[in-house]
């Protein structure tokens, strides 16, 4: 769904650009009339059918450019937002009103339907544990991640709404006190926390593809090892299990949930017009009709009292979790979970410094990974660096490969490993051929080593080229290779990044094969890709 | 059949344009509108939305447009140059706005007293708690007892016998953000004046009450920034999401007025003991917004809307006709209220509450 959509809206910017240059400021181009311009979360491509019927009804229809919370976040707060958009429509204000820069630009909202993130087990496993005759709690959920009696997907916290929220719930619950969180709570439950979280196996940035990733795994189409259950929207979780062979049981802890309620929000610097825009398709679509139309086709709950929520919601009346009160409450979460909470990840970046990156390209690249070391000093991007505990290897390649340059990010004091990194990063340099494949090949002696010595980490290759390959080994003999690797090898998941003359078709063919997912740098910079990718390791 | 909706579609349009063409040459009906523009508590958005208000307004040649925003908010974070009134929930805020912008007068057409929403199992529970009492006519929170529960950082599941709302977490009136909004504010003075045993009026008495009062407010954690948020939760999330919330009682006649059956049998008011009244208070930054002051103290059927929308109006007769009417359980007269502190004091006490964040 999401990734039918994005072309589109690519369609529309090049459009835009033909008659004047494409303004990046203005992704869904300039004020209309009888246009909503809306910066939004990506889960709300799902409601274009319902977008689609308002427009038909009232003649307001709603433009979206996609983005994750706190990059939105960020945008709203430093005005870029006000530049290109009229409203903006998260699962949750909660976030951007933690930050008061965000907060102040904010109009009003308007909460069109909600959804609470719970955990979706098979029906076997929820009965072995003994869960499918009583109600239990995170305490239980958490002990029983801890003695591995399940395994877990879950999205990135801070690229995606449905991993912070299990995220907040999670902490909250087990702090046990009954009030919102603070650092010193938080470094209370630590240890339950690290507990639960070795059970996550898979973690992405949006939770569409966490989903379409564990259908893929579920089914067998995808090398990665299964995962037994996820943790997602309810609405997620409902619309999944119409697809799998083994339909997922929500689990909708007793102490509580955390729930995203949607609010279309108008920005205060709206024009008028933009204003009446709003409040005609909040009427429309928080009407009953409209509210039923909702909750049949996207399984979210209704936002209107006069609708009653139907029976598929099996647990109606739901105990909201305390949130953080403060922006520096859920950054510190934010912060100890990459750090300190979940499993370290493992990354491979297999790149390319054949002479065609000379110039601009291979400028690109360097920034892009400087910025990963800690430099990006955004919001997004200080979430983004390479995390406490995390190994790094740097494979650049151009005639052969290079030899592998191998770091590994302390929990504590990471500064010295990250200017390392740096240092290295801005030294690369490009000329030679192009051998994608061998070097691809070698990549994996690398992590052969290091999964051996310690193989409990999210391990996953990133590859980036521009050009076509020109080294002897060809895609063909990659995917022998790969089909002759033992499973623990074979599911690491490859994400190739699109940039300059790619060769698209292969690059689709290699993530594919290995679990992975294409990102696109053509009409972007690397370094939004990178960030991007960071989701997903 | 088509064709005889071309027609009744064209006889329609004729008419249309026939009565525009008459209205036009009338005199009476100005040609157009002129359109004003303020910023409002939201508690008051569906009295502005409402098609019979924006009537009376438009046969006094005004289109009245609005943004909702947190009553403290309008008095500190909003930019009100591009508005020709504000029309915060309490007069302290409004007071605020009326020093900050030079304003020559305010109007305060009607007012509301603060009240906890709740459902009739919250009741049971907390009436054991000894914290919901029979009062003269109505039921009453006493604050009092809140503020020993909430002092001891009590969890719903902690209460003795409770099988109905087993919650793990804690027993807190869900409020909105005491850096934005009004009714937090109001909130806040009610509860500093229990725990000061009267109004706070010293520095002394500020730093003794702090402790306990900003406790009811940070362990909720995350706030909604309008008062309108909570009460939507409370009204389509329900008793899981807020058990308890604060909200003006205008919010609750109006949607039992309303009769759109968003207020379930279970659903009840609470009138904390003591209570405030939040005053609706416009102040006008421009000529345009007077006028809309003056209609709205002045203009009976505007008064008459009010009331229907819940608010307590200047002249008690208005309000007193609905809840007649609508066979309303609300009492005609509350007996325990108290004074909100001095604007400075209030100020200086939020500030306070929000540095600890």
């Amino acid at each position: 769904m999401i990734r039918r959509l994005i072309p589109a809206v690519a369609a529309l910017v090049l459009l835009a650009g033909c008659s004047d240059e494409a303004d990046p400021s203005r992704p869904v181009g300039d004020p209309a009339p009888g246009v909503l311009r809306v910066l939004a979360g990506s889960e709300l491509a799902d409601l274009q059918p319902v977008l689609d019927e308002a427009a038909r009804a009232t003649g307001i229809s709603v433009k979206f450019s996609f983005t994750g919370t706190i990059e939105g976040a960020e945008k709203v707060a430093s005005g870029a937002a006000e530049q290109g958009f009229d409203a903006v429509w998260f699962s949750s204000n909660r976030y951007l009103e933690l930050v008061p820069e965000a907060q102040k630009r904010l109009g009003t909202p308007s909460k069109v339907m909600s959804s609470p993130v719970v955990l979706g087990l098979p029906a076997a496993k929820v009965k072995d544990l003994g869960w499918d005759t009583k109600r239990v709690g995170w305490t239980e959920i958490a002990e029983a991640a801890g003695a591995q009696k399940f395994t877990y997907g879950m999205t990135d916290p801070s690229a995606s709404n449905s991993g912070f929220s299990a995220l907040v719930g999670v902490a909250a619950a087990l702090s046990g006190s009954g009030s919102a969180l603070d650092a010193a709570k938080i470094n209370a439950v630590a240890p339950q926390l690290k507990q639960f979280f070795s059970a996550q196996k898979l973690s992405a940035g949006s939770s569409g593809w966490l989903s379409e990733a564990y259908a893929r795994r579920a089914k067998g189409e995808d090398p990665g090892a299964k995962v037994d259950g996820l943790i997602n929207y309810e609405s997620v979780l409902l619309s999944l299990n119409a697809t799998l062979p083994e339909p997922l049981t929500l689990v909708y802890p007793s102490d509580g949930v955390v729930t995203a309620d949607y609010p279309l929000t108008l920005l205060t610097s709206a024009t008028s017009e933009a204003r009446e825009a709003h409040q005609k398709l909040s009427d429309h679509l928080r009407g009953a009709d409209v509210q039923r139309k909702i909750m049949d086709t996207t399984h979210r709950r209704p936002a209107v009292p006069q609708v009653q929520p139907d029976a598929k919601f099996a647990v109606k009346d739901l105990v909201e979790l305390p949130f953080p009160g403060s922006q520096s409450a859920v950054d510190g979460l934010i912060t100890t979970y990459f750090d300190q909470l979940r499993r370290p990840s493992r990354t491979l970046y297999v790149l390319d410094t054949s002479g065609s990156m000379q110039g601009d390209r291979i400028d690109g690249l360097r920034q892009a990974l400087v910025g990963l070391t800690g430099a990006d000093e955004s919001l997004a991007g200080k979430f983004n660096r390479f995390h406490g505990r995390e190994q790094v290897t740097l494979l650049p390649f151009s005639s052969t490969a290079h030899p592998a340059l191998k770091y590994e990010v302390p929990a504590n004091d990471p500064r010295p490993i990250l200017d390392q990194i740096r240092t290295t990063a801005t030294s690369l340099d490009a000329s030679g051929g192009t051998a994608i494949y061998s070097s691809l090949r070698g990549g994996y002696d690398v992590l052969r080593e290091q999964i051996n010595a310690d193989p409990d980490r999210f391990t996953s290759i990133v590859l980036m080229t521009d050009g076509e390959n020109t080294g002897s080994e060809d895609v063909n003999d990659f995917t022998a290779f790969h089909a002759g690797l033992p499973q623990n090898l074979k599911g690491i998941p490859i994400f190739p990044v699109l940039f300059g003359e790619s060769a698209t078709a292969e690059m689709e063919q290699v993530a594919k094969m290995s679990g992975g997912k294409v990102f696109d740098a053509r009409s972007r910079s690397l370094s939004a890709a990178f960030k991007e990718i960071r989701g997903y390791q | 059949m088509k064709r005889t909706l071309g027609i009744g579609l064209a006889v329609v349009l004729l008419v249309g344009v026939v009565t525009a063409i008459v209205l036009g040459q009338g005199g009476d009906a100005p040609a157009r509108l002129e359109t004003v523009r303020g910023v409002i508590g939201s508690e008051k958005l569906a009295f502005f939305a409402d098609q019979r208000v924006k009537d009376v307004f438009a046969k006094h040649g005004l289109k009245v447009e609005v943004d909702p925003a947190g009553s403290r908010q309008i008095a500190t974070a909003t930019d009100l140059n591009s508005y020709d009134f504000a029309f915060p929930s309490s007069a302290p805020a409004a007071e605020k706005i009326q020093r900050d912008r030079k304003a020559a007068r305010t109007y305060a057409p009607f007012s509301s007293p603060m009240v906890i929403a709740t459902f009739d199992p919250i009741i049971e529970l907390l009436t054991k708690a000894g914290v919901v009492k029979p009062g003269p006519g109505y039921q009453t929170f006493d604050v009092q007892a809140y503020l020993d529960l909430a002092g001891k950082a009590t969890r719903w599941d902690q209460l003795p016998g409770n099988t109905s709302y087993p919650a793990r977490k804690n027993l807190l009136v869900t409020t909105t953000d005491p850096r934005d909004s009004n009714s937090a504010a109001m909130y806040l003075a009610i509860t500093s004046f229990v725990a000061n045993g009267g109004v706070v009026s010293s520095q002394e008495a500020e730093v003794k009450v702090l402790p306990a009062v900003s406790k009811l407010f940070l362990d909720q954690g995350y706030t909604q920034s309008s008062t309108e948020g909570p009460f939507e939760d409370y009204l389509s999330a329900g008793m899981g999401k807020t058990p308890l919330v604060l909200a003006y009682e205008a919010q609750f006649v109006d949607r039992v007025v309303r009769g759109d059956s968003t207020i379930r049998p279970d659903m009840k008011l609470l009138y904390p003991a003591p209570t405030v009244l939040s005053k609706h208070t416009l102040v006008p930054l421009r000529e345009a917004g007077d006028r809309v002051g003056q209609l709205l103290s002045t203009d009976a059927e505007l008064g008459k809307l009010a009331a229907t929308f819940g608010f307590r109006t200047a002249d008690p007769k208005h309000f007193n006709d609905i809840v007649k009417e609508k066979n309303l359980t609300v009492p005609q007269t509350i007996v325990d209220v108290v004074e909100p502190p001095a604007h400075e004091t209030l100020e200086r006490m939020l500030e306070a509450i929000a540095k600890q964040y």
